[in-house]
This record gives C-alpha cells, sequence and structure tokens, in this order.
C-alpha cells in the first residue's frame, strides 16, 4: 500500500510538472512579449535610453531573459572595474567580447554604454521556473553589506504574544514556525512557494501574496510592538521579513530589521473566498443531492423520479453560463445582489445566490450516481435475501444498500471540489466575487503570465490530488478494495 | 404395420377416398426455401427510427433543433451580418428599439442599431460550426484512438498513462490558456476545445470495447485468424454505434456552453466574429438597461443544448438493439 501511495504521488507530481511545464512554455513563446508591456502606463510614457533599460529590466525580473548592464559584466570578470567601465578600454571590450562568445546579444546606449541580454531557451525557462520554485528559508538567506554582524541562527523563542515559535536570525523570515488563533493553528514560513511577480496588475508583489492577502480595507488591531510600544497597527508580526533599508517609523516599532510585514484586511483572500465558496456549497449539494438521488431510486419509474430525471437532463444540457444567469435572475427577484461586490463580505446575502448555483451544478451527477447505485444494488441477491427475511423497504434500502452505494460516491468527493473550483471560474466571473476563480480569466486579460502560471500549478495540483484522495478514502470505506495489485494474484484481464 | 393402419383407413373412408390421387400435389424440391427463415422482418435502422417516432417529447424537441438549426444556417446568408459592420451607429433613433416594435426588427437593436435578430442567427450559426465541427474532430479521433486503446495491451500501458495526466488537469483551464497563447480564431478555438476533449471520448470508447473484446464471438473470430483491424470494424463497431450517439449527443451541448463561457470570461473567439457567447458577453452590460438584448441570446443557446441533448438522448436510446425487443 505505502509503495502505490509513493508511485501515485510520484505519478501526481510528474502530471503537474508536465503540464505546468506545458503551460509555461506556451506563455513564454507564444504570447508576444511587447504585449506584455502595453498595459504598463508608466512604460508607455517613458522615451529613449530609459525606455529601453525599463523594459529590458521587466523582462529580466519576468523570466523572459537574463539582462547584464556594464557594471554586471565587468563585475564578473575584475575586482576593480574603473578601467573596465570606461567605453572603449581593452578591459571593456575583452569583457564585451567574452559575453557575446556566451551567446548575450550586445547593444548600446546614446552614450555608447554597453548592456547585454539572452534570451532564455525553451529548456532554460523550464529549468529557472522549476528550480527557483520551492525557497527554503536558511540562515545564509539575507545577504546584506550594511549589516554585517548579523546573527545567523534559528532557535526557539517566543513571539510577541509570548507564545513558543522556531524563529531565526540571516533567514528572510523572522517566524519558521509559529501558533496563532486562525485555521490551521500552526503555521510555517520554513518552506515557500515562489512563482515570481506579478505584472502589470499588483506589479512587484509576489503572485503567492497577491492570491494569499487580505482584500479590501487595512484592519489596526491594539499589539505590542518588540521595543515595547504599545500601539494599533494593522501589521501581522508573524509574517516579518527582512528588510534591507529601515525608515523611522520601522526604527520606532522594531529592534532589527525584521520589520516588512504584510497587514490584517477586512475581507478575505482569493484563496480563501474561492474556498469558503467551494466547501458550502460542496456541503449543500450532498445534503441536497444524496437524498434526492435516493428517493428517485427508491421511487424509480414515479412521478418523483421523473422530476429527478428532468431536472438532471437540464441541468447537464443547459450551458453553465445560461443556468447561472437564470438563478442568478431568480435571486434578484427575491432582492438578492445580483453582483457579490454591491453588499460584500460582511453581508450574508452576497453568498446566498453563488453558493446555490455551484450546488446545482454539482448536483446532477451526484443524483445520477446515487440513483445508479441504488437501483443496481436493489437487483442483487443479498437483498432480495433481506426481502425474503422480512425486513421493511426502509430497513432494506437504509440499512443495506445505503452502505453498499455510498462506497463509489465517497471516492468521487474530492474530485467534486475540483468541480466546484471550476465551475467557480464562471461564477465568479458572473458574480464578480474576488476569488481564485475569477483572477483567471483576469490575469489573461492582463497578460499577467505569471500570475496565470500560478493559478494553473493551484488548479492542477489541488485537482491531481484530490483525485488520490478519493481512491484512498475508498480504501478506507471499503476494506474489500485494493488498489495496489497483489503480486502471484490473478492479473487484470487476460 | 397392418393393425395400426386398419382404423385409420376406417375413419378416412368414410368421407373421403384417400387413394384419390388428384387430391395431391407433387412437391418440388427447393434448397433454398428450406433456408428461408420464417421470422419477422427485422431491420436495424428501422427499428432504431420506429423507436425513435415513437416518443412525443423526441420529436417536438426535433423539430425546435431542426428549426433553429435551418434558421441559423440560412438567415444569415440574407442578412450578411458582421459584428464590425454597424450602419446605423450614427442614427440614435435605431438604437435600443425593442422586440416587435419596428417592422424588420423583430428582437429590436442593439447598442450601435444592429438587428438583434440578424445577430442572433449569425451567431447561432458560428457556435454550431464550432460545436459541430469540434465534436466531428472529437469524435472521430476518439473512437479511432479508443478502439486501438481498448484492445491492445501494449497501446493501453502507454494510454493510461497519457490519460492519467492529462484527464486530471480543469478542461476549462487548459482550454483557457490555449485561446490566450494562440489567439481567439476559429481554427484555434477549435483546436483547443478539441485538444482537451478527445481523450475523455477516447477512454469511454475504449471501456465499451474492452467490454466486448473478450467476448465469445470476438475470441472465436481471432483464433479463425481474422486481423485485428477486421475484428475491430465487423465485430466491435457496430455494437459502439449507440455509445457513440450518447456521446455525440453530450458533446454538441456541452461544446456549447464551453464556446459560450470561454467567451463570456474574454477568452473565447475574437470579436470579429459572432457568437453566442459574444453576443452574451457585449450584451451583459446591459442586463438592466436594455435586458431583452442579453436574455434572447441566452434563452437561444438553452434552447438549442436542451433539445439538441434530448433528441441525442433519445436517439442514443433507440440505437441501442437491446431496446427493440418487444
Amino acid at each position: 500500500m505505502a509503495k502505490y501511495i509513493l508511485t501515485r504521488i510520484v505519478k501526481a507530481c510528474l502530471s503537474i510538472f508536465v503540464v505546468v511545464s506545458i503551460v509555461i512554455v506556451m506563455l513564454f513563446t507564444m504570447i508576444p512579449r511587447t504585449k506584455v508591456m502595453d498595459l504598463d502606463t508608466s512604460y508607455r510614457k517613458m522615451t529613449g535610453d530609459n525606455k529601453t533599460v525599463y523594459r529590458l529590466m521587466r523582462y529580466d525580473q519576468l523570466g523572459y531573459l537574463d539582462y547584464v548592464r556594464l557594471s554586471d559584466m565587468c563585475k564578473s570578470e575584475y575586482d576593480d572595474v574603473t578601467a573596465c567601465m570606461i567605453n572603449g578600454s581593452t578591459e571593456n571590450k575583452a569583457v564585451i567580447e567574452k559575453y557575446e562568445s556566451n551567446g548575450y546579444v550586445i547593444e548600446y546606449l546614446r552614450n555608447g554604454t554597453a548592456y547585454g541580454y539572452h534570451d532564455y531557451n525553451i529548456l532554460e525557462l523550464v529549468w529557472n521556473f522549476w528550480s527557483n520554485l520551492i525557497v527554503v528559508d536558511n540562515v545564509n538567506a539575507v545577504q546584506d553589506e550594511n549589516n554585517p554582524d548579523l546573527e545567523r541562527k534559528i532557535y526557539i523563542g517566543t513571539d510577541y504574544n509570548g507564545v513558543p515559535a522556531v524563529m531565526g536570525s540571516g533567514t528572510t523570515h523572522k517566524y519558521l514556525i509559529y501558533f496563532d488563533s486562525t485555521f490551521p493553528f500552526i503555521h510555517q514560513n520554513w518552506i515557500t512557494f515562489n512563482f515570481g511577480i506579478s505584472y502589470p496588475t499588483k506589479a512587484g508583489s509576489l503572485t503567492t501574496d497577491v492570491i494569499n492577502e487580505g482584500q479590501g480595507a487595512q484592519v489596526s488591531i491594539l499589539q505590542t510592538f518588540p521595543t515595547g510600544v504599545e500601539m494599533e497597527s494593522p501589521y501581522n508580526q508573524h509574517t516579518a521579513k527582512y528588510k534591507y533599508t529601515l525608515d523611522h517609523l520601522d526604527m520606532q516599532k522594531f529592534n532589527d530589521n525584521y520589520a516588512d510585514c504584510t497587514s490584517y484586511y477586512e475581507s478575505p483572500s482569493m484563496v480563501n473566498t474561492s474556498y469558503i465558496f467551494g466547501i458550502i456549497s460542496l456541503i449543500i449539494a450532498y445534503v441536497v443531492a444524496l437524498p434526492a438521488g435516493m428517493s428517485m431510486a427508491r421511487n424509480k419509474d414515479q412521478l418523483i423520479d421523473k422530476i429527478g430525471v428532468v431536472f438532471i437532463n437540464v441541468v447537464i444540457a443547459m450551458p453553465s453560463l445560461a443556468l447561472i444567469f437564470f438563478i442568478r435572475q431568480i435571486g434578484a427577484n427575491f432582492g438578492l445582489p445580483d453582483k457579490f461586490p454591491l453588499l460584500g463580505f460582511k453581508d450574508i446575502r452576497s453568498y446566498i445566490v453563488p453558493m446555490i448555483i455551484l450546488a446545482v451544478l454539482s448536483m446532477p451527477s451526484l443524483m445520477t450516481w446515487m440513483r445508479r447505485y441504488m437501483i443496481d444494488q436493489s437487483n442483487s441477491d443479498y437483498v432480495k435475501f433481506a426481502r425474503a427475511k422480512g425486513l421493511s423497504q426502509r430497513e432494506i434500502f437504509s440499512k443495506h444498500i445505503m452502505k453498499n452505494a455510498i462506497i463509489p460516491i465517497v471516492n468521487g468527493i474530492p474530485a467534486s471540489v475540483i468541480l466546484c473550483i471550476s465551475g467557480a471560474l464562471i461564477t465568479e466571473s458572473a458574480f464578480a466575487i474576488p476569488g481564485m476563480g475569477k483572477m483567471l480569466p483576469d490575469a489573461i486579460s492582463k497578460m499577467n503570465n505569471n500570475m496565470v502560471i500560478t493559478l494553473t500549478f493551484i488548479f492542477a495540483a489541488l485537482s491531481i490530488f484530490s483525485i488520490l484522495i478519493g481512491d484512498l478514502l475508498m480504501v478506507v470505506v471499503d476494506p474489500r478494495i485494493q488498489l495496489a495489485t497483489k503480486k502471484g494474484g490473478k492479473k487484470n484481464g487476460k | 404395420m397392418e393393425n395400426n393402419n386398419i382404423p385409420v383407413e376406417e375413419t378416412v373412408t368414410d368421407e373421403i377416398d384417400m387413394n384419390d390421387p388428384s387430391l395431391f400435389e407433387m412437391a418440388i424440391a427447393d434448397d433454398s426455401e428450406s433456408e428461408h427463415i420464417t421470422a419477422p422482418v427485422y431491420s436495424y435502422w428501422g427499428s432504431v427510427f420506429r423507436r425513435f417516432f415513437s416518443s412525443k417529447i423526441a420529436i417536438a424537441m426535433m423539430i425546435v433543433a431542426a428549426t433553429i438549426i435551418l434558421f441559423a444556417f440560412i438567415q444569415p446568408m440574407f442578412s450578411n451580418y458582421s459584428p464590425m459592420v454597424a450602419p446605423n451607429i450614427n442614427n440614435k433613433s435605431m438604437h435600443y428599439i425593442r422586440p416587435f416594435k419596428m417592422a424588420g426588427y423583430p428582437f429590436g437593436t442593439d447598442d450601435v442599431g444592429n438587428s438583434l435578430f440578424d445577430a442572433l442567427w449569425a451567431g447561432t450559426k458560428n457556435s454550431l460550426i464550432i460545436a459541430l465541427v469540434s465534436t466531428l474532430i472529437c469524435e472521430v479521433v476518439g473512437i479511432i484512438v479508443g478502439m486501438f486503446w481498448g484492445f491492445s495491451k501494449k497501446v493501453d500501458a502507454v494510454m493510461i498513462e497519457v490519460y492519467n495526466v492529462l484527464s486530471n488537469i480543469p478542461t476549462t483551464l487548459i482550454a483557457m490558456i490555449l485561446v490566450y497563447t494562440m489567439g481567439g480564431g476559429f481554427a484555434q478555438l477549435i483546436f483547443a476545445l478539441c485538444v482537451t476533449s478527445w481523450i475523455g471520448t477516447a477512454y469511454f470508447i475504449r471501456v465499451q470495447v474492452m467490454i466486448i473484446r473478450d467476448r465469445e464471438y470476438n475470441l472465436a473470430s481471432q483464433c479463425l485468424g481474422t486481423p485485428t483491424w477486421k475484428i475491430i470494424i465487423n465485430n466491435i463497431f457496430p455494437y459502439l454505434i449507440s455509445v457513440i450517439i450518447t456521446s455525440v449527443s453530450r458533446d454538441v451541448p456541452s461544446f456549447i456552453s464551453y464556446e459560450v463561457a470561454l467567451s463570456f470570461m474574454g477568452v473565447g473567439i475574437s470579436q470579429e466574429y459572432a457568437s453566442l457567447g459574444r453576443m452574451v458577453q457585449k450584451y451583459a452590460a446591459y442586463m438592466t438597461t436594455a435586458s431583452y438584448l442579453f436574455w434572447i441570446p441566452v434563452a437561444t443557446s438553452a434552447v438549442i443544448c436542451v433539445s439538441l441533448y434530448i433528441v441525442g438522448q433519445v436517439l442514443a436510446d433507440a440505437s441501442d438493439p437491446r431496446t427493440h425487443m418487444v
């Protein structure tokens, strides 16, 4: 069993690797890179050398190419760069020639200063992404010339609330493992994912931060800072990162350089928003669809069954967009908002219609399966025997058929989480819900390639692992099922 | 012998003389006669259509679907509608005419004074073309691959891994990224829809082939030395007709809804083409001010999908030979 799970996990990782790599190559090679800059307003206003340098720096940041300034080139060759920095000197020429022979394109600014760039090929693009993806925080992560005496250690200390935490010095994050009152109560900053920066929307911040940080206005909380100052501040001290240049406000609050905190916000992040909608609608779907499927099976070919079949067929056949708008219109007639931001996160009425829609979208498959399994089981021998023993129809259904019919349904539970997410793509767009589902079309329309890659990675990983969990869950529910084929046993088929 | 014959002779001779040769006719030994089986005449397609036309809902839905399809393919020939051409754009009195208010504009006009009636049929036509071509490609590729996939162990070993990689990824996601990277032309959109869907069809066919593959008549055929491709075409393919119709009846509406959803999110077909999805996206802004602009395309897409789906489902039921037994 352990071996089977291991191979499944390896295969799952391989799937993610293949899909994300293909997406990376497609995005970086097939989208004209000039289009990426089109939506940058500050770039459009620039002229001359400024524009060239800005463009190359952006491309370098976004991972299209490796941009080297003359000073970078000189530093790599000489300790004393003064001679090299003079245009036309022998050192200068030598270093440029060296870079040219390494495949760099050398061009010159108007004042004659050279710069070079090297477009990454497909392999380099993929390698750069995967080699930089997982960042393990370590004591040598911070290299600050202005702070040579920085202590380098990992230790168990107490955080600003006096709760024990694993802390670091010389690491990027101050708190590596810490506890707080929000789910899942234990958090870590040790291993983080680096998907690159978001651009041109929310330019400069990491894509993971964009989808993880709260939204809306900041919320100030009364807290004590390391210097002993007690004040109301939106800072979440657990997220403190090393800050290279401190201002006087930082110095007022912090003893050390760990002053780069994210803030508390009044509304949940994009991830959490999608998560809230996904999970609650899933619960609604199961609570409604399973009994509905059961009563359809129990009253086969009667009115209730026929109504159910019509419902299933209409929901399957109808374009999901049309269904979403129809239900939204019905909701609007009852005075419920047709856009999420109208009433926002705080009002429960914002949630009702989108959740009903998400539930309705995932109900038909559940109902069909439940009905199918129940009907199949009711023809089996053990059910006939139970009937012969004199059990009532109700007892047969609840004690015998239910237990067997529920097994395949369990397998589908994690997979329906995916359905919620991909269904949420359209629902979130239709309701303008600020979640991950809406983020994807938004990122695409803004040419935010790194964000598209991030979301692809998250969606792919979520769906692959939810299918794996579904299979494992089935083994837990039904011990007869063996996922791994035993050696020496009979092989499948012929 | 004699004793046995006596009572018979006695009873018969009372009325007719059984020895009279005029009562008998010489039978001609005909070999072809003995081959004839006196079972009721059975024709597969005849039974399929008899069964299909016995369902009133199916007939009604077929009339609806046929009307829409015919209209969608004929009307644009006369209207020559293009979303990029707006002759009435400067004539404000022609904007936002409500449905059934002016002759020649049955569904009214939109924000630039174009007839919604023309736009609707042009859009329906394009959406239908996308859905039908994608279904055709998907089914052809899916059936061919699925047949060999189900039949050959070696192909199965490779393909099941490919399937495990591809099927885990939400198809909407891949389609969106493909359209995004390749641009929103007709061919690109069809490619994006097919690339994500063919493997599902192939897998569906594979399972069906595997069920039929090991039946006795196929084993016998194999023992007699029939080549694999002949077994696939002559023994297995006819069995799959109802399965294929089921899959087609699911594909066409799902491709239409895909197109609508992708275009609504701004990653579908580009603006120079009319399509139901484009219309829904464009007119969503007028939901409160001129709601007919929005609801007519939405309702049309729903009607097409539901009617095609029901026709397909009933046809799939009817084409299953097991339902032909009376």
